[in-house]
Formats: C-alpha cells, structure tokens, sequence
C-alpha cells in the first residue's frame, strides 16, 4: 500500500460504500427502503469517522493535497449526501422501485467526485474529478423519464437533455481554455505563471476555463439550464443537485483562482465581479414573475451563488472564509427548502406555487419549517441565511468594493419580495389542496435535520464560523 | 461548572424547559391540569436550586460568574451569556421562586372554574414568565437583563390579556404594552450608548461622570415604566384587569419590582451620577405620597392593592435615589411577601363574593376567617405596625431618606407612612367588618390549594424584618438599626393611621379629603395627559408624516417595484427553453469573457 494512501480514506469509505450497495441490489433484492438506509446510516459513519481520524498529507508530485480545507468541504457533501439519500427514499419507493440501487451508486459516485475536488491541485486530475462528479448527475437528472407521472417522463428526459447539452459545451470550452493555458505553461500543475503578465493567449485560456466555472456553479450567463433542469429532474435529486455540485465547483474555484492563478487576479477579479452581479441581478429578476416552485428556487440559487462569488472577489483569507460559510449555510437552506416543496408536491401533484399556497393548514410543521428556509434565504436575522449574506457583504465591503456591495443588498430587497410573497402565501392564502400532508420518516428526518442546522446555526454560528476561518487559513497557508 | 453556576443554571432551565414543553406539547396544555403540574413541577425545582443557592452560600463569598461567548465579531466578543451569582442574586432567585411557587399553587384552587384549555395556556405563561425573571435576576451583564426585562413584559402583556375576549383586558394588556415600552426606549438607547461609550456591557462598565448621568436617567425611564412610577404608573392600575394570582407574582411581588433591582445590579454606575440620585429621590417620592392618595378612593379591592403597590415602590426607588441599594433591595423583599399574600387573600375573597368591589363584600371576617386573619397581617406589615415585616425596611428606607433635598422627600415618604395605615385599614373594615352585604351572604373558605400558600406567605410577612442584619451580611451592605425621630414618628404614623382608619371607617363615615380625591381619580388627570400626548400630538404629527410617507414615499416605492417587476416580466423571454440556444448563451458568455481578456 502507497504510504499516500490514507488522504483518500474519506473517498474510498463512500466507494465502499456504494460497491457494497450494488453488491446488496446484486445478491438480493432489499427494496429502496433498506438500500437507502443502509447508504445513508453508511454515510453518516464516514462523516463520523472524518472527525477521528487524521488525515493531512500529500499525494506524489502534489496532485493533491488534504488538510483542514479538504475537511471542511468532505464533511459538507457528506452532509448533503445524506440529506439526499435520506430525502430521497420515499420517492424511490414510489415512484423508481425496481431500480433503486443504480440511483444510490450513481449519486455515491458524484460525491466521491466532489469529495476529491477540494484537494486537488493537478489540471488532469481536476477535470478527471469534475466529470466524475457531473456524469453521475446527468444520468440521475433524467432517471424518471420512464417512471414518472405521465406528465413527467418528457421533462426528466428534457432535464437530462438539457444538462448535458450545457454541460458538454462548457467542458469544451473547459478543455479548450486548458489546453492553451497547460500548453504555454508546460505544466499540468495548478499554479500558473510566476509573471502578473501572460500572454494574450493564456488570458483567454484562463477566462474559458473560468467559463467553465461559471457553468459548474450556475453562475450567469452559464445559468441556463438550471431552471429547466430544476423543473424537470426528480425534486429530491434536484434539492441536492442545486447544492452539492455548486459547493464542489466553489471549492475548486477558490484553489484555482486564489492559489494557482492569484498573482493574474488583474486578469480574472474584474471579470468575476461581473460574474457575480450579473448572478446576482438574473437571479433575482428572473425569479419574480415565477410561478412554479422550482424555478423560482433555481433561479434563487443563481442569486444565491453570486452572493458567493461577491465574497470571492474579495480576494482575502477573510472572504474565503465567508464564501465557505455561506455555502454550508446555502446548503442546508436550499436542501430544507427543496424538500418541503417535495413533501408538499407529493400529497398535491403539482409544484406550482398555487399549489404549496396554503401549506401551513394542511401541515403546520412543513408550513413552519418553509417559513424558516425561506427567510434564511432572504437573509432575515436570525437564521443562518443572515450570518451568511452579512459576512459576505462585509468582507466585501473591507476589500473596497462598494459597488458590488451596493448591487447586493439592493438587490436581496428585490428578493425579499419574492422570498416573502412564498412565505406570505404558505400562511394566508387559501391552497388549491386541502389535503393533509402526509410524509416518510426519511424525507422527516432530512427536513428537521435541515431546520435544526438552519435555527442552531442561526443562534449560534460562532462553531461553524470558527470552522470556516480555520479551513480558508489552513488554506491560504498551505498548498 | 462550578457549583453555584449548576444551580443557577438549573433555577434558569427547569421553568424554560417547563415553557417549551408546554408550548411544543399541544395536548399537554390542552388538556388543563398536566399543564399545573408541569408548570409547578418546573417551579419546584427552580425553587429548590434557588434555595441550595442561599444555603450553600458563605456570607460575603465572592461572586460566581460563568459565562459562554455569544455575539463575536472580528475575533471581538461583544457579548456573553451565563449566569451571576452573588448575595444579591441568590437572594432575589430565592425570593422570586417562593412567591411564584405559591402564587402558581394559589392558582389551580383560582383558575379550575377556567375551561381546560385556557388553564393550560394560563400555566404556560406562567413557566415562561418564570424563565424571563430568572434570566434578568442572574444576568451577568445589561444585554441578557434586557433579554429577560423585555421577556417579562411579553408575559405580563399575555397575562394581562389573559382574558382576551373582555375588551377592558384586551385594552389594559395593550396600553400596558405600550407603556412600558415607551420606557424601555429609554433602556434601548442607554444600552447602545453604554456600547459606543464603554465597548462592553458589563455592570461594571465605568464611563465618565457625563455619559454615566445619560445612560443612568435613560436607564431610570426604563424602570419608571416597569415600576409604575409618577406619571408612567398609569398601566399598573389598569393591569388588574388579569387574574388575581398573576396581579400578585407579576404585578407587585416580581416583575414590577424588576426596575428597582436593575437599580440595585447596576448600583456601581448609578453612583456615579449624584443627579439621577436625586431625580430618582424626588420621583418616588412623589409617586409614594401620588399612589397612596389615590388608594385611599379606589372601590375595587385590587385597585387599592395596585395603587399601594406604585406607592410602595416609590419608597423602594427614593431609597436607590438617597444611595441606599440596600434599603430599597431590603423593602423590595419584605414588599414581595406581604404584597403578594394580601393580593392572594384578595383573590380569596374575590374566588368567595365573585366580586372585586369593596361594596360587595362586608363582614367576611365570620365567612372566611383565614382568609382574613391573613390578610390583616399582610395589613398590618404593609401598614407598618412595628414588629412586622414591613416595618423595618420602610423604616430602613426613611432612615437613609432623612435630611435629603430639606427633609421634602422625607416628609412626603412619611406622610404616604401615614396614610398607608390609613387606606389599609380602610380596606379591612369595609371587606372584612361590619354587616355582610348579599353576595358576601354565601362566601366560604377555599380549599387547601388557595389557603396553603396564604399560611405559607403569612410566615415571612411577619418575620422577614428580623432578618436585615443577615441580609445585609449576605449581600456584604451595612445594616444599623437606631432609635432617633425616623423609628418613632413611622411608628406613630403606622398606629396613627390606623385608628384613624377604625374612628372614621368603623363608624361608616368619611373624611372630606376623600371628595376631592375621588374626583381627581375620576378625572384621571395623568391618563387624559397621556391620551392627549397621544390623541392630539403624535396622531397629528403622525397624520402629517403619514401624508408624506403614502404619496411621496409610497408612490416612488410602487414605481419602482412596478418597473422592477416588468424588467422580470421583460427579460423572461430570453429563456426560451430550447436548448441549442442555452448552448449558445455559454459560448457567447465565454467569448465575451475572452474578449474583455484580451482587448483589457
């Protein structure tokens, strides 16, 4: 055994993982409900486990490099992974029962992908980990479309389609913004030119593969796909499909640009800040006139992510910091919120906003644990949201970029509105439905877990913070 | 944890844990009597960490102080929560769990006429009352005190209102409210300037003698509203629109009281400003001898109780004016235990007449004769008569007033000493002697449940005065008694009083002062200066701005949703939902990128 080996422990448990859920489906048909809980309560050891054991070190020629930073972001798609599989179990019973096994192999699969993404420090190996993550997810994106209600089938396909269409064009570009950047440098190393100056033809290099970025995290104008494909997939894989993959992208994102690429940040920091309030202003004026549940929190999420990318512009330990902290917040929140919209849509059939009106009479706890998520997106004190949206603001603000902070917090006013007019309709309108919410005890314990992660978080964000702060200086220290 | 932390800790998380039960656990508070035990349950245990507290302390030990960051910023802790241990803390925790202990006892013989529901409800109020007062009263700094002193005015608002469907109740629940937090602005912004000032919240903070006068005053409007003094007492009256037994916890014993403990707590900073000293000297002076007039002419039995109790809490925050923290602190325990027990025995006899107006009762002294016995003794202590309870911490409190601001002050306490015996023994004469009127006909002792807890508070309401000099030794103040003027004249005003009561009243006759007064209290002078503040000044004021703010304001607000709203409508068409053109919009982002990287 390579002396290296004990970095990927993490990733190689969850592979584990999934080999032995195969090997189950394979052996003896178990059914969804036993597969899913062995996958998740599997999950959970692992996330357990991350906290006992050690794990710094570096792989052969510094293609990857674990640490505090590695951690922090394993712990976080561990975290969505087993709100996902959780959240997923009554559905597949239901809906997908005769092949539940491949749905929970394929979404292992892009975790492990994820998993390694944070750590990477090598071009081949980064875009081995980022289709590794995405493959996986195309598949799933499309895996009701012949299992589905008859309306649906089309969509999922559609879903599918459109994902993968997006996705082909920006791994393109990706690759070719690679290969000029790898083929002036000559090296597949992620640390780029000594020189603040490349060359024209490296600077167009690293704004495609930025591009490309921009496509993984669904940051505008690379969004597209998102509210089609939110729309279309299965509701619980979308809940982790609008938060695992972004987080992934954001943990490469940050190594790229603030390790590798930090002395071109003339090159690529005002290209991002147009990134991010372009995101920032899409996302939120595309979402008010939405009328369907999951469009509407797609095109929050773009919003959400250029909140992200506001931090990363700027450009300190402090705003990586934040940037991280906002992402743990944005996925349970975003997690929570999917969910409820699943539970709701479930016992209605429909995922249109007219249809969740009126959900805290049919049930006063998913009514309650909406009104939670949704104001911890607008930003409202004291759920977690509001730490998130505040740190972020404030570290950029202390880099000097008013504008953008400007842009930001007139632009969550926009979103508030349509934040509220969720919440209002959850309480005071009357719903098309008056029937009972009725829902599994997975899809249960993955909603309180949200709520309980958004609340204590909300109260207490001091451990997490600290978390966060420690993770970005392990990281700004380290590779 | 050290030890006195745990048992603060406890006192602090048994009746919170008693509230979230019961706000969580519907059929526990719908079904009535779980919710009882639930809540005294909670209280029991509140009560006996609070008396382990008292027990295991040393006089003089050192003060406990456990607390856990809360509010950081930039590695900076800006604020702590945790709890404070010291003489006076385990004092007032002891104090507060007894009285509510009783009190919520007191309550299940008062309230079983109640439908089930509203008695769960009621005694869930109660443990999330018991959890605020306990938070301020270990709170070691100013921001987790006006956690809990904000947490204490939303009981007592929902306990006010307890009777929601009564107008008068809705309406006294409000303008309590109102009140209150018209003072607590005040609290509000001496908090921020002690902030900006200091950095911390401590109530050791020290700033310099100008910031200490504002922060102390605003601080002092705070207390004026939660202790009901002249001219933001008029809510207290008011409040006895709740139930009877939560007049006696919230609204005399504990809650009102929490002003003239924030006084006491934060004694370090009211030192150094003499001027608030003086103001605080002159308006509980004032209110003293204000309230004590208008007891004289109330017919409502728990209306003359509220007036004293604003009138006995004048004497508390003239004591915290003349320097004495000790003096006032001393009253404000010995004032919980008598106040509470004649505002129980009150409920006794309202729970026996099924009514509050003096001219219902008569008599009752034949009828409930424990009921009487023990309200005479809460009488007499609040009247002063030497020996009892009260008579020594209002003598305390004359004492330290002696000579203030040329002996004004003094006179006026003493005056208000004078006419204290006199109102109580008013109250004792038309409610318990002379003939029985009809409804007093039927009147029958209550049960264990109601009259326990009058026998239990009876006890400290007569003995609590001999326990100045340990008290003073506990909380490490000094504690002389002396026999000059102040003893002797209080004395003579006490008896005085008194008879005076029994020449006038006994013989059913009254004292021409009464005219004038009842009048004056009809015409309610100090509420119609509030409704005309609020009717004529900030209405007119308020229309103005409202103008403003619903065509200027408003107007460019609609303008701007309405055009943010139609770009969202607008630039919805980009989405065309066919994917070659999604496709398209990447590579067009990426050239553009590419673009701007090369022509920079």
């Amino acid at each position: 055994m390579p002396p290296w080996l004990h970095i990927f422990t993490l990733e190689l448990a969850v592979l584990g993982i999934a080999l032995l859920v195969l090997l189950c489906d394979a052996l003896s048909p178990l059914g969804a409900r036993a597969l899913g809980w062995l996958t998740a309560i599997g999950l959970v050891a692992v996330l357990v486990a991350s906290f006992a054991v050690e794990l710094a070190g570096s792989a052969p020629h510094g293609v990857y490099v674990s640490g505090a930073w590695v951690l922090y972001f394993q712990r976080l798609f561990l975290c969505a992974g087993i709100l996902g599989v959780l959240g997923s179990i009554d559905w597949l019973e239901t809906r997908v029962a005769r092949r539940p096994a491949e749905y929970l192999v394929l979404l292992l699969a892009s975790l492990v992908g994820m998993m390694l993404l944070a750590g990477v420090r090598d071009w081949v190996l980064l875009v081995v980990a980022f289709e590794l993550m995405g493959i996986p997810l195309y598949v799933l994106c499309a895996y009701a479309k012949l299992d589905g209600p008859a309306r649906e089938p089309k969509l999922a396909a559609e879903a599918g389609l459109k994902l993968f269409v997006t996705g082909a064009a920006s791994t393109a570009l990706t690759l070719f913004g690679l290969a000029l950047v790898v083929g002036a440098s000559g090296s597949s190393s992620l640390d780029g030119p000594q020189s603040a100056n490349v060359s024209a033809l490296t600077g167009v290099g690293m704004l495609l593969v930025l591009a490309g970025f921009g496509f993984k995290i669904g940051a505008a104008p690379f969004h597209m796909w998102i509210p089609d494909t939110y729309q279309g997939a299965p509701t619980p894989f979308v809940a982790f499909l609008s938060v695992a993959p972004k987080a992934g992208g954001l943990a490469a994102l940050v190594v790229v640009l603030l390790s590798g690429w930090s002395r071109q940040h003339e090159l690529w920091a005002p290209a991002l800040a147009v990134i991010a309030a372009a995101s920032m202003a899409v996302g939120n004026l595309f979402a008010l006139p939405q009328k369907d549940a999951r469009r509407l929190l797609g095109y929050s999420g773009i919003a959400q992510m250029g909140y992200v990318l506001v931090a990363l512009c700027a450009r300190s330990e402090q705003g990586i910091a934040m940037a991280i902290f906002f992402i743990a917040s944005y996925v349970f929140t975003n997690f929570g919120v999917f969910l409820v919209v699943h539970a709701a849509a479930e016992n209605s059939g429909g995922h249109s906003l007219d249809e969740i009106a009126g959900l805290s009479r049919r049930s006063p706890w998913l009514g309650a644990a909406l009104l939670v998520f949704v104001l911890s997106l607008a930003g409202i004190p004291f759920a977690v949201g509001f730490w998130a949206k505040l740190f972020v603001l404030l570290a950029a603000y202390q880099a000097g970029l008013v504008w953008l902070v400007v842009t930001g917090v007139v632009l969550s006013v926009v979103a508030l509105f349509y934040y509220l007019s969720v919440a209002r309709s959850t309480f005071m309108a009357d719903g098309r439905s008056a029937e009972p919410v009725r829902s599994g005890l997975p899809l249960r314990a993955a909603i309180v877990l949200c709520l309980a992660a958004v609340v204590g978080l909300g109260l207490w964000p001091g451990p997490l913070l600290a978390e966060a702060t420690r993770a970005a200086s392990a990281f700004a220290g380290g590779p | 944890m050290s030890d006195p932390a745990l048992l603060a800790t406890i006192a602090l998380v048994a009746p919170a844990a008693a509230a979230l039960l019961l706000a969580l656990v519907p059929p526990l508070r719908h079904r009535g009597a779980p919710a009882a035990f639930v809540c005294i349950a909670g209280t029991l245990v509140s009560f006996g960490a609070a008396i382990g507290l008292l027990v295991g302390r040393a006089p003089g030990a050192e003060e406990v102080r456990v607390v856990v960051p809360w509010l950081q910023a930039g590695g900076r802790t800006i604020a702590e929560v945790g709890v404070l241990v010291d003489g006076i803390s385990s004092v007032m925790l002891a104090v507060v769990t007894l009285v509510a202990l009783c009190v919520q006892v007191f309550s299940v013989g008062y309230m079983h006429d109640e439908t089930r529901r509203g008695y769960g409800r009621y005694f869930a109020y109660h443990a999330l009352f018991l959890f605020s007062m306990n938070l301020l009263v270990v709170a070691p700094n100013l921001l987790q005190f006006f956690a809990g002193w904000e947490l204490v005015g939303l009981a007592s608002y929902l306990l006010i209102g307890f009777y929601f469907a009564k107008p008068s109740a809705a309406r006294a629940a409000v303008k309590a409210f109102w009140m209150t937090k018209l003072a607590d602005m005040g609290f509000l912004v001496a908090l921020l300037v002690l902030f900006v000032t200091t950095g911390s919240f401590e109530w050791t903070a020290v700033p310099t003698t100008a910031v200490a006068t504002a922060v102390t005053l605003l601080l002092f409007l705070g207390v004026m509203g939660k202790s009901a003094q002249f001219p933001l007492h008029v809510w207290l009256p008011d409040a006895m629109e709740g139930p009877t037994p939560v007049s006696a916890l919230l609204h005399a014993a504990t809650m009102v009281a929490a002003g003239v403990f924030l006084v006491v707590r934060a004694h370090p900073l009211f030192e150094l400003a003499p001027t608030t000293g003086d103001v605080m000297l002159w308006v509980g002076a004032v209110t003293a001898a204000f309230a004590a007039c208008l007891a004289l002419v109330q017919t409502d039995i728990k209306k003359v109780l509220a007036y004293s109790t604003c009138s006995q809490l004048g004497y508390m925050v003239a004591a915290l004016g003349a320097g004495s923290a000790f003096a006032g602190f001393f009253h404000l325990g010995t004032h919980a235990f008598f106040k509470a027990l004649l505002f129980l025995a009150a409920g006794s006899v309202i729970h026996a007449v099924h009514s509050n107006d003096l001219a219902d009762m008569g008599g009752l002294r034949r009828k409930i004769p424990l009921t009487a016995a023990t309200f005479g003794i809460g009488a007499l202590s609040l009247a002063g008569v030497p020996g009892l309870a009260g008579f020594f911490s209002k003598d305390l409190v004359l004492t330290q007033v002696e000579g203030r601001a040329g002996w004004i002050p003094w006179a006026l306490l003493m005056a208000s000493a004078f006419l204290t015996a006199f109102y109580m023994g008013r109250v004792f004469i038309k409610a318990f002697l002379g003939a029985p009127s009809a409804k007093a006909e039927h009147a029958h002792e209550p049960g264990l449940a109601m009259t326990g807890p009058l026998v239990l508070l009876a006890v400290p309401s007569v003995i609590a005065g001999l326990f100045g000099g340990t008290l003073a030794h506990f909380v490490g103040a000094e504690y002389h008694t002396h026999f000059g003027l102040t003893p002797i004249l209080a004395s003579a005003m006490a008896l005085g009083g008194l008879a005076m009561a029994g020449l006038v009243f006994g013989r059913g006759r009254e004292v021409a002062l009464m005219r004038t007064l009842r009048s004056l209290d009809s015409g309610s002078v100090v509420d119609r200066s509030w409704e005309f503040l609020y009717r004529r000044v900030m209405l007119g004021v308020s229309g103005v701005l409202g103008w403003f703010d619903r065509y200027v304001i408003d107007g460019l607000m609609n303008l701007t949703g309405y055009a943010t709203l139609e770009s969202g409508s607008a630039v919805r068409t980009l989405q065309t939902g066919r994917v070659r053109d999604y496709a398209l919009a990447v590579v067009v982002g990426a050239i553009l990128l590419s673009l701007f990287g090369v022509l920079r």
